[in-house]
């Protein structure tokens, strides 16, 4: 495992955290470091403490003990959610979460990188750069023809690619992305596969995934971390990681190790 | 039909309501085929619409049902009525130059922070500041807390419950149990004669258009949208980087000044401000109004307000004692079965036809599955 | 009553036996007849002035007869004269009964003879002096100061003490020789240093000064600040001091009464809010459905106690919408009647809680998801039960007494602790058991906590979730009547006396985090004390229940975990 004094390119470092819910211990002891431009796929068994992972990260959830830094020097646990979000992490949720009452149009220009104060928003007019940025995501994630539409009408699958436009569109520095691929058509899924790996490199991207041979496409390279009962199980190449006893102990084996 | 066009005919009717509101009807009063009651009795619904939308600008399109705007319409109407109490000068009972109520409570002197009432600005200043500070401090705190929902209902219901006991004590100098009343003059002009009773609906209708028309801007404008945002999905709008806290503030303090605005435009045409006008069973009324109109519209409140209000002058006369179960029955029947209020019938029975005529066109060819 | 008789009358055989009551040889009566037969005024003020220090229960109608020119003398055919007083309605003859002052017995010629009827006018009343009426007084004065009830003896002594009158306090000396009862001890110490302080000897003064330190009675008060004052005009330091001391003693010894005094009013009132609060936890904390009709139901719980009232008393009439009839009463009496309230109880949870399912029936069923809308239609609702009330049992209070078990108080220590709110203390405390065990050892209880975890899950596995729910709300429901019943005990029962309660209601649970019982148990305690304790410091109970209310604001800015929990996974969980 490597440890901070190794790493020239940090962009985010997770360290020591714990979180206990009600005696529940969600996060032991984690530790969690992503180098700028990295692509990192985590993957974990259900209860593993991925959501709660992510949770901590962007302000939802407080740790209980431990450190958590954006680049070298921002503390983000003494943040919140908007502030962090405003650092340049952004995040996908699990169950797609769009404004279901709003337009698809509309979800992208609340979403568009730009001021957030209250009386900027009050007297914003929508610049032509940001109509035509707009539609060049629209194009992207393929909802171009129905920009008109409420979110909420959107099927699952153009839900998630919403999202994933609406976080795309805030250009983030750490994308944070949650199962983009439930609820997606093969086809659908390879797309966003693809989708993420042409973002790597000008972002640093984290991947919370269960399927597979999802994992599989976008780890190539990259590193992948196994998440276990809140810890750390492994981290490495997808093939090691796949090889690792302790791996296939928890995903084989679960009736010994209860994820609860 | 496409926004700009509904946009443009939203315009042609507001327009039309306006002259009709701010032109005719004064005229008609004036030419004496509107009796001043019922001009007068408009002038008291329009408040109401004013306090309707302050309570839909919250709880339609931001999602916070406030069960607080009762006290802010009624600050700006004590705000207002300080103003007016002042010019009975010392034509009250006791002949004296303060306040018959302070008199009674054994004053001889005008309380210090009465002097500043005696001019018309800034007891017009005032109505837009206290209740406005009140607005900003309470929903300063609750808002950076977090509360919300139910919670954020309860808490300002206790805020109205707390401004009411603390208005029906003698001690606080504003008039205990009774208020004010008894208003002589307003701007120099005698509040109780015709012409200015006249004056002061064309300000009402006036207030009402302008209100309406920043409302229906500022839905538009991307605060409008966040607004609605974290009606649906407040906590969405925090991982879009937006400080939502600082969006319900905004809002909560716009509304609080409409409702004031309210208020301070009610006083003198009704005639008397006191503390009953402050309980929170005022604030869950002015709730009635916006969902019999229709919530999340700016025109359902409105109608509301005027529909439930001209409704409830007809019955308390007709039927008196079933006044109160044909309001909390409204209540239940609209909540139950007509969520979208008056103004989501034309929708409904359009949704209705067409199920209707498909439901008539799949008998017809029936589809095989 | 007969029983107070009996004891009282037992009570005064005892005094008699111990020598407590002076004069029983001789006892009032006799003396009272020797007097009106008496020669000379002079003579007349001795034999009254006699009966100073009797306890004699016939004395004061008597002497007040004679004042009132209604103490005859009839001159007996034999020369006789005998003191009688006249007694009973008139008859044709304007003639009335005649009772023999000396033994309280009818008059007769001869022994077994018809009793005697006499007319008024044709006596000659028994004359009275301004002397004699002094030396009467003088009598009547002193006269409570021997009676048995021991209540009213305290009193006597009391009212003597802070007279501070020094020709009483041979009296009082006289009775303190004799006297066992402490209570009645303490009081004429108390009653005897008050007069000490009026006395010319310093030493006298300082001495009773000094009593009264130890004694520290609150009463005295308004007498050691007279003293002091006093003192320092007269420029007498040493009695100042005194004074002080003993001021500073019965300061801090109301300093402690009052505290806790308050701590009793905030116990009783958070117990108050506690039942009041427990229903609201459970229809809002664990099912989530904001009732703004809560108020409501303590209202049918206490119009339900004044129902069952009327029905163990002389029946009610009523006229709900024009129809008026009256229900028939049992009219019983005595411990029966006052067993009333103990019927009362279990029918207000009960009417509550069916009023509660039909409203859950009906309305609430449709609003499970929808919290801001289940709080507008039960508003509709709770409009709807106030006029309802208004209508079936008029717009104005009605009145629910006390049975005899919760209107009297123990006061201890100079702390006056009430019946009811001792038994509303006690009884929120079984009720909070009560709930506990239902939630937990009942398999209605697991069913509930099943539903309010996962609605769908439980319903997945079979459970009737409907069925759940509609007896959840009753329970909750008719944990609000039973706190009405309590209510009817304590303040007016009207229509709308949910309205003063329900803001109460809903701080508490909110304070308390919503869908937790043990917070709402000490977030109850917690608001009753405050309560009680800001109106103590500020002496303004309105003032006290803002501040109360800022303090909750406020309170939440420290820990909106109290209200806010966020478990769940989903974003807007």
């Amino acid at each position: 495992m490597t440890t901070r004094q190794e790493k020239t390119n940090l962009i985010l470092a997770v360290e020591g955290v714990n979180k206990t819910f009600d005696g529940f211990k969600a996060i032991t002891n984690l530790n969690f470091y992503l180098d700028r431009g990295e692509l990192r796929t985590v993957i974990g068994p259900n209860g593993a403490g991925k959501s709660t992972f992510f949770d901590l990260i962007t302000g939802r959830t407080k740790p209980d003990t431990g450190k958590i830094e954006f680049g070298w020097d921002t503390d983000l646990t003494a943040l919140n959610e908007y502030e962090i979000n405003r650092l340049g992490i952004g995040r996908k949720f699990q169950t797609p979460s769009v404004y279901s009452e709003h337009s698809v149009w509309e979800n992208l220009l609340l979403s568009l990188k730009g001021p957030r104060g209250v009386f900027s928003t009050l007297f914003h007019r929508t610049r032509s750069e940001q109509r035509d940025r707009i539609d060049e995501l629209l194009k992207l994630i393929r909802l171009d023809a129905k920009r008109d539409w409420l979110a909420g009408q959107l099927a699952h699958g153009e839900k998630q690619w919403l999202e994933i436009g609406m976080l795309l569109a805030q250009e983030p520095q750490v994308l944070l992305v949650d199962e983009p691929a439930a609820g997606m058509t093969d086809d659908e899924t390879h797309r966003t596969g693809e989708l993420l790996l042409s973002l790597a490199g000008q972002h640093s991207i984290v991947v919370v995934e269960h399927d597979m041979a999802f994992v599989k496409q976008i780890a190539r390279d990259g590193k992948v971390t196994v998440l276990h009962q809140g810890t750390v199980l492994c981290e490495g190449k997808f093939d090691e990681v796949q090889s690792d006893t302790k791996v296939r102990e928890v995903y084989l084996g679960r009736g010994k190790h209860g994820t609860r | 039909m496409s926004a700009p066009t509904t946009r443009r005919l939203e315009f042609i009717a507001v327009a039309f309501i306006a002259v009709l509101l701010i032109v005719v009807f004064p005229l008609l009063n004036s030419y004496g085929i509107i009796s001043n009651f019922t001009l007068n009795l408009w002038g008291k619904y329009l408040c109401y619409a004013l306090l309707a939308i302050s309570v839909d600008l919250l709880w339609g399109y931001t999602g916070l049902l406030s069960l607080g705007q009762a006290l802010f319409f009624s600050l700006g109407g004590y705000m207002l009525g300080m103003h007016l109490m002042r010019m009975i000068g010392d034509l009250g009972q006791y002949k004296k130059p303060i306040p018959d109520f302070l008199i009674f409570l054994g004053w001889t002197e005008l309380p210090t922070f009465w002097k500043p009432f005696s001019s018309f600005p800034f007891a017009a200043a005032m109505v837009l500041l206290l209740p406005g500070l009140v607005a900003l401090v309470f929903g300063f705190l609750a808002f950076r807390s977090r509360i919300k929902g139910v919670y954020f209902s309860i808490l300002t219901q206790a805020l109205t419950y707390g401004g009411s006991l603390m208005f029906f004590r003698n001690d606080l100098l504003m008039g205990g149990n009774n208020g004010f009343t008894d208003y002589k003059f307003l701007l120099s002009a005698d509040v109780r004669d015709a012409s200015t009773q006249r004056a002061l609906f064309i300000a009402t209708a006036l207030t009402l258009v302008l209100v309406y028309l920043s409302c229906s801007w500022l839905s538009r404008t991307k605060l409008g949208l966040i607004q609605r945002a974290i009606r649906d999905g407040e906590n969405r709008v925090l991982f879009s980087g937006y400080a939502a806290a600082g969006f319900k503030l905004f809002i909560f303090v716009v509304a609080a000044l409409i409702a004031s605005v309210g208020g301070a435009l009610y006083v003198p045409q009704v005639g008397i401000i006191n503390p009953s006008e402050m309980t929170p069973d005022k604030s869950l009324e002015a709730v009635v109004w916006v969902a019999v109109g229709g919530r999340g519209t700016l025109v359902g409140p409105v109608i509301g307000a005027i529909v439930v209000n001209a409704l409830k002058s007809w019955a308390t006369r007709a039927y008196p004692d079933l006044w109160l179960f044909f309001l909390g029955g409204m209540f239940i029947v609209v909540v139950l079965l007509l969520p979208g209020g008056i103004v989501s019938i034309p929708g409904r029975l359009k949704t209705w036809w067409a199920h209707r005529t498909a439901a008539s066109a799949e008998t017809a060819t029936p589809v095989a599955s | 009553m007969n029983f107070f008789h009996r004891a009282r009358r037992l009570l005064a055989l005892a005094a008699l036996s111990l020598g407590l009551v002076s004069h029983a040889a001789d006892s009032a009566r006799p003396i009272i007849a020797k007097a009106a037969l008496a020669e000379t005024p002079a003579q007349r003020i001795t034999l009254i002035s006699s009966l100073i220090g009797s306890g004699d229960e016939s004395i004061a109608p008597l002497l007040a007869a004679w004042k009132e020119d209604a103490l005859f003398v009839f001159t007996a055919p034999d020369g006789t004269k005998i003191p009688v007083q006249l007694s009973g309605d008139k008859d044709n003859k304007d003639a009335q009964a005649a009772v023999r002052i000396d033994n309280g017995q009818p008059l007769h010629f001869v022994a077994a003879g018809p009793a005697l009827r006499l007319v008024a006018s044709e006596l000659a009343a028994v004359e009275h002096t301004s002397a004699l009426r002094r030396a009467m007084k003088a009598v009547l004065d002193l006269l409570d100061l021997s009676t048995p009830d021991l209540k009213k003896r305290i009193s006597a002594i009391q009212t003597l003490g802070f007279a501070q009158d020094a020709e009483k306090l041979a009296a009082l000396q006289a009775r303190q020789k004799i006297e066992t009862a402490p209570a009645a001890q303490l009081a004429l110490r108390e009653a005897i240093a008050l007069i000490g302080l009026k006395d010319a000897s310093t030493d006298v003064k300082l001495a009773s000064l000094k009593e009264l330190a130890a004694l520290h009675t609150i009463g005295s008060a308004d007498a050691l600040k007279a003293a002091l004052k006093d003192a320092e005009a007269a420029n007498h330091p040493s009695l100042a001091a005194a004074a002080r001391l003993a001021l500073n003693a019965v300061d801090r010894h109301l300093t402690t009464v009052n505290f806790f005094g308050t701590l009793f009013r905030g116990l009783s009132l958070g117990s108050i809010l506690l039942v009041v609060a427990l229903g609201l936890a459970i229809t809002f904390g664990l099912m989530g459905v904001i009732n703004m009709a809560h108020g409501e139901m303590i209202a049918v719980g206490a119009y339900t106690t004044y129902v069952v009232q009327n029905i163990f008393g002389p029946g009610l009439a009523l006229s709900p919408f024009g129809f008026s009839f009256h229900l028939p009463g049992l009219n019983t009496s005595g411990w029966l009647y006052e067993s009333y309230f103990i019927f009362a109880l279990p029918l207000s949870f009960l009417s509550a809680a069916l009023v509660g399912i039909a409203m859950e029936r009906t309305v609430i069923q449709w609003l499970y998801r929808r919290p801001l809308e289940s709080l507008l239609a039960t508003w509709g609702v709770s409009l709807f039960l106030q006029q309802f009330f208004r209508r079936v049992f008029g717009s104005n209070n009605v009145q629910v007494s006390s049975p005899s078990y919760l209107s009297d108080n123990w006061t201890f220590n100079d702390i006056i602790f009430g019946w009811n709110r001792v038994f509303v203390i006690g009884f929120a405390g079984l009720i909070v058991l009560g709930v506990w065990l239902v939630l937990t050892r009942t398999s209605l209880g697991l069913l509930i906590r099943a539903v309010m975890q996962n609605r769908n899950m439980a319903s997945c596995m079979g459970v009737r979730t409907e069925r759940v729910n509609m007896l959840t709300f009753g329970l909750g429901s008719g944990l609000a009547g039973l706190a009405g019943a309590f209510l009817s005990q304590i303040g007016n029962v009207g229509p709308s006396l949910g309205q003063s309660y329900i803001v109460d209601c809903f701080m508490t649970v909110v304070v308390g985090g919503v869908g937790n019982l043990p917070g709402t148990v000490v977030s109850a305690f917690g608001i009753g004390l405050a309560d009680q304790s800001l109106q103590q410091i500020l002496l303004n109970p309105v003032l006290g229940k803002i501040t109360v209310l800022v303090a909750i604001i406020l309170f939440l800015q420290w820990r909106p975990a109290g209200i806010f929990v966020t478990k769940s996974r989903s974003l807007e969980g």
